[in-house]
């Protein structure tokens, strides 16, 4: 990942610590309970992010890649990243093993949290026996401490985690959470679960540990076919939710997150069904009729959604999934509209539209009950370039997507984009530099993005984060598309175990 | 290749001597037993022969003539099912394809119970979603060509693929060549299809 503009500290391993980290928020809570300050500091990131454009943010690109009016940056905020130390888990009537994978686990989420900077190596000598040497850790230059005991009590497992505040010196929250067997499959949901607490006492943000991110790939064993699996967020646990011997596609998370929308091709046309995921049962949620349908989308509120109805030409539709009625026409005429994703709070359309040429579909926001598109990704007659895969972020008014900014006949290149809407200009952040990138979908923190990204190395599962440009692959070596990042997920979390024979 | 309708009218006569008239039996009728009389066993075992000549003759015809309307139909159902390929990122009718679809309009005015599904597909580079619009739009620009002839449109249906099913799998231009195409699949009318 390139970097341009401002060191990149924090990062590297330079301790620094400006002043006006964390100061006045330094009261131990046993409840997390945000102030409302902090929570505003931390939406504000992907603001101050878009705001951070520097003319030198320009000549990251090749000439050609350039767009009249539109400012192209790969420039991330100066963020301070604090080091952040654990200490191993201590284990009560437990396997020193499993405080070993639990302390593994909780590890790497927060490491995935992109942040804090986690400390590798832990000094030679340290002592918790008298509880937490502040002056200790501040000299070894931490900002946060955790500690943690997996406990077996009356067969009953918990995991405490106490998070220390090195700069304050004082504890800031702990937190006793009830963990299945490592055996149950709910384990390591449990686990992140944990983790999305500690990074909420840190940070006043949930962390997005215990989430989970669907996509469609070549089944195994049956490469003819295209089934739909899903895979923690971290990589662990991908598993296959679909048995449809066809072409199942483009998988999309109800709000809730117990249910997966997707097109289904086995009844020979495509069609949209629902998939209850603790349960595996099936239903078809689109309308009847002749039309193929392709890339569903749920009202935030669930109840209704958004997709694309071909009969003919592609239309851009809304149905009530709730009471099966209401099919409305959102875009159509003559040009092809497709792939449809609503704003946070369901009032608008983020959709593609090929009604400037069918050579170069563009990006629009409309009224989720129809109206006028706006165009949203940076054409210019005779620039060439397309633009589609929109998804708008859950907490903020940015849309990411997928597209080329040069003539796709000259180089062919696709990376992953984000237009701010609020900024009032045409500032474009590019997030991918290498291979071809395509199917962004946010995570539910608004700053992670996952994505199918195509590399020199092979193609996988990328997820990037937003804010300090962090890229890492959570699936390798598949040929994945249309992945979606489920929202947080509060319970089981489509844990269940597959009734059926093979992946 | 003889003309079956002329070896039938030749051979008429023999027919009625040898009292078998109408259409040529599966099976051989036995030969009479009693001789009638001013015939020689001789002459009467030649107007046998004759007839079971005839009767060969005919049928050899009638097969020839079943085998030729079956190659025809096989052409003729092959023309209709043969793939037609896009350049990259198009949906526009190239000469070779246009050629192709020309040779399908006849058979299907020659079939008018005849019908159709276009399933569409694109190469694997764009994006999934993007492909199923251009699988969707190479489909209908085969239909739009199709009912330019005055063919109707209601027998034809379409669905896009994208580039879920590719027709070879592989990253380059050989595999993407043959992966943006349009295939055919006959719906109806597909057990009495006739040559031309």
């Amino acid at each position: 990942m390139r970097i341009y503009g401002a060191s990149a500290h924090g990062l590297g391993g330079a301790r620094a610590r400006p002043g006006v980290r964390r100061r006045g928020v330094a009261t131990s809570v046993e409840s997390p309970r945000v102030a409302p300050a902090r929570r505003a500091l931390s939406v504000a990131v992907p603001v101050l992010l878009a705001c951070a454009a520097l003319p030198g943010g320009l000549s990251a690109q090749e000439p050609e890649a350039q767009i009249p009016g539109v400012a192209l940056t790969l420039l991330y905020e100066n963020l301070y990243i604090p080091p952040f130390a654990i200490l191993p888990f201590r284990t009560t009537g437990e396997t020193p093993e499993t405080g070993a994978l639990v302390h593994g686990i909780v590890a790497r989420d927060l490491d995935y949290s992109d942040r804090f900077r986690i400390v590798d190596s832990l000094p030679a000598l340290w002592d918790d026996q008298q509880g937490v040497q502040y002056g200790f850790w501040d000299q070894y230059g931490v900002d946060w401490l955790l500690t943690g005991t997996v406990e077996r009590v009356a067969g009953a497992r918990f995991l405490s985690v106490e998070l220390h505040d090195i700069v304050t010196a004082s504890q800031r929250a702990r937190g006793r959470f009830p963990l299945p067997a490592p055996d149950d499959p709910g384990f390591r949901m449990a686990v992140h679960r944990v983790s999305d607490e500690i990074v909420l006492w840190a940070t006043g943000d949930s962390g997005i540990a215990a989430t989970q991110i669907a996509f469609h790939m070549p089944a195994l064993g049956d490469p003819g076919s295209k089934e739909i699996y899903i895979v923690d967020s971290d990589g662990a646990n991908r598993r296959r939710v679909t048995w449809d011997a066809d072409l199942a596609i483009s998988p999309e998370w109800s709000p809730d997150g117990s249910r997966l929308a997707y097109t289904s091709y086995k009844s020979g046309v495509p069609r949209i069904y629902e998939l209850e995921l603790a349960t595996g049962t099936e239903r078809m949620i689109g309308p009847d009729g002749s039309g193929q349908q392709h890339s569903p989308a749920y009202h935030p509120h669930g109840g209704e959604m958004v997709f694309t109805l071909t009969e003919r030409q592609q239309r851009v539709v809304s149905y009530n999934i709730r009471d099966g009625c209401c099919l409305r026409l959102l875009a159509g005429g003559h040009a092809q509209n497709l792939q449809p994703a609503y704003s946070r709070d369901g009032r608008r359309l983020a959709f593609v539209s090929g009604r400037l040429g069918s050579a170069t579909p563009q990006v629009y926001t409309m009224p989720s009950e129809g109206g006028t598109p706006e165009l949203l990704s940076p054409y210019r007659y005779g620039q060439g370039g397309w633009f589609a895969d929109p998804d708008w972020s859950p907490v903020s008014n940015q849309v990411v997507f997928a597209g080329g900014i040069v003539n796709r006949r000259t180089l062919g290149r696709y990376h992953i984009f984000i237009a701010a809407l609020d900024t009032g200009d045409n500032r474009l952040i590019q997030l991918t530099q290498e291979g071809n990138n395509e199917d962004p979908s946010w995570a539910p923190d608004g700053r992670h993005i996952v994505f199918v990204g195509e590399r020199s190395d092979g193609s996988g599962v990328y997820v990037v984060d937003a804010a300090t440009g962090r890229t890492r692959r959570v699936v390798a070596n598949v040929k994945a598309s249309d992945t979606d990042w489920s929202p947080r997920l509060a319970s089981g979390g489509g844990t269940r175990q597959s009734p059926r024979p093979g992946l | 290749m003889c003309n079956p309708r002329f070896v039938l009218g030749a051979f008429a006569a023999s027919l009625l001597i040898a009292g078998c008239g109408g259409g040529p039996p599966e099976t051989v009728p036995p030969a009479p037993i009693e001789p009638p009389p001013g015939r020689t066993p001789q002459e009467i075992a030649d107007s046998i022969a004759r007839a079971q000549f005839v009767r060969d003759s005919i049928r050899a015809a009638q097969e020839a003539e079943e085998r030729a309307q079956a190659q025809a139909a096989a052409a003729a159902r092959m023309t209709l099912q043969q793939t037609v390929y896009f350049d990259y990122d198009e949906s526009t009718i190239t000469a070779a394809t246009e050629a192709a679809l020309r040779a399908k309009v006849e058979v299907l005015r020659g079939n008018p119970g005849v019908r159709l599904r276009m399933e569409g597909h694109a190469d694997e580079r764009g994006t999934s979603e993007y492909n199923i619009a251009l699988g969707n739009e190479r489909a209908e620009s085969v239909i739009q060509f199709l009912t330019n002839f005055g063919l109707g449109g209601d027998r034809f249906t379409s669905v896009s693929y994208g580039e879920e099913r590719p027709a070879m799998q592989g990253s380059n231009e050989e595999a993407w060549a043959l992966n943006r195409r349009v295939e055919f699949v006959i719906t109806a009318g597909g057990d009495s299809i006739v040559g031309s």
